[in-house]
């Protein structure tokens, strides 16, 4: 069979059908943008990575003893581990897409990335970020509290001493507190031990650990919602 | 039209760039890799000489049709090549391929050298034997056999046309040899 010259046919083609190439702009705007997707996801990533750094570290654990095993499973920070792990994914599959990114192995990539999402997320988490963040939303966004169920939860047991609400009225030794079901509560701070950096303002959110009957809470220990560090005595 | 001729001297790159300018320039690159193309594609796809050409020709239209999204980093060759790739494996989705002696002369001594093979008996039977054991591996190992030991791409050409990790160019290459070995032992019934 006669070979055909396949060139030839290729370039009249070109020329018939009055084909162009595409603007170099579209691949530029596309090899920026991917570029720009693999930086997002590592920084997303990175403050991500804060806010389980926040969660954890601002987690109840000493309460391990009175509420027993379960605790731990109820009070890990899930929404943020799996957004953790989402935006790691996304992040290697952009790095891939980038016009090199073919060249390195999975495993490589992931590990730089999750060394870096450490790295960059422990200096947001030393320099406050994570909590920044945390605080914005459980002020400005509800649904966070939907997606933070179990800090609620583990919160909202008043008949154990657990209590938590929003400081809506501050008296001598005593303040008011709405929880999350819209009940007040009257608590007593006669003899309380301040954890951490509480502050008793209206419109704070705290913790109360006592015994708590009708509308009253004894209160032993209150604790800020978000945070603990130093604690002092009142 | 140009006389290929005169672009001899000229790097794929250039000829790129000139392209972009004047599209006859382009005959001259597409000549350039029109029989290492058609001969890969056949390769891989084990479609007729016919039918390769016309994959062919769609593999130099997109050429043309991308040629401002070739990025200097990469060789022009893996970039020609990396289409050549997908055009071939949707040409392969489209249509059922039917099984053709694809090998040439040259291309038995290349196999012969890389896996040892005894040489003695008779060149058809051998070459029969290379192109049906290579044919019957499956695509993945096929192709990275094909680029690295007939088109004598390197692991990092490989990678850039087959887009995967040079890692996992190595480990295809590695087990191919193998499963092509024993599939061609398996053929002509002694140990290589």
């Amino acid at each position: 069979m006669e070979n055909r010259n396949i060139s030839q046919i290729a370039i009249e083609r070109i020329k018939d059908e009055g084909i162009k190439p595409i603007s170099r702009n579209i691949f530029s705007i596309k090899r920026v943008l991917f570029w720009v997707l693999v930086a997002s996801s590592f920084i997303i990533g990175a403050i991500t990575f804060s806010l389980v750094l926040s969660a954890l570290f601002n987690n109840d654990w000493d309460l391990y003893n009175k509420i027993g095993f379960s605790f731990i499973f109820r009070t890990l920070p899930y929404f943020w581990l799996i957004s953790l792990a989402v935006f790691t994914v996304l992040g290697e599959y952009y790095y891939r897409k980038t016009y090199l990114g073919h060249r390195r192995g999975f495993i490589l990539i992931m590990g730089v990335y999750l060394v870096s999402t450490t790295v960059f997320g422990s200096l947001f988490y030393l320099i406050g970020t994570g909590r920044l963040i945390e605080q914005s939303l459980e002020n400005e966004a509800p649904i966070y509290r939907h997606v933070m169920l179990n800090r609620y939860e583990v919160w909202s047991h008043p008949e154990a001493g657990f209590l938590s609400g929003r400081i809506i009225r501050v008296m001598d030794n005593e303040v008011e507190v709405i929880d999350s079901d819209g009940f007040i509560w009257i608590i007593n701070m006669q003899d309380v031990y301040l954890r951490g950096r509480v502050e008793i303002e209206i419109g704070e959110r705290i913790k109360i650990i006592g015994k708590c009957m009708e509308t009253i809470c004894i209160a032993d220990e209150i604790r800020p919602w978000i945070g603990m560090r130093r604690g002092m005595m009142r | 039209m140009i006389d290929t001729r005169s672009c001899e001297s000229k790097t794929d790159e250039e000829l790129v760039g000139l392209s972009l300018k004047d599209s006859d320039y382009f005959f001259c690159l597409s000549k350039r890799y029109e029989e290492k193309l058609l001969r890969y594609i056949t390769h891989i796809s084990k479609f007729s000489r016919e039918d390769s050409e016309d994959v062919l020709q769609e593999v130099f239209i997109k050429t043309y049709y991308n040629l401002n999204g070739f990025d200097p980093s990469l060789k022009f060759s893996s970039w020609i090549y990396r289409i050549a790739h997908n055009e071939a494996v949707s040409a392969i989705r489209k249509k059922v391929a039917r099984p053709t002696l694809y090998l040439e002369e040259g291309d038995l001594e290349k196999f012969g050298d890389v896996f040892d093979m005894v040489k003695d008996v008779d060149n058809s039977i051998d070459r029969k034997a290379i192109d049906i054991a290579l044919s019957n591996l499956d695509e993945k190992y096929r192709e990275v056999l094909v680029l690295r030991f007939l088109d004598e791409k390197d692991y990092v050409e490989i990678s850039d046309i087959l887009k995967k990790p040079v890692s996992t160019v190595g480990n295809l290459i590695l087990r191919g040899k193998k499963l092509f070995k024993y599939e061609y032992e398996k053929l002509i019934g002694v140990s290589v």
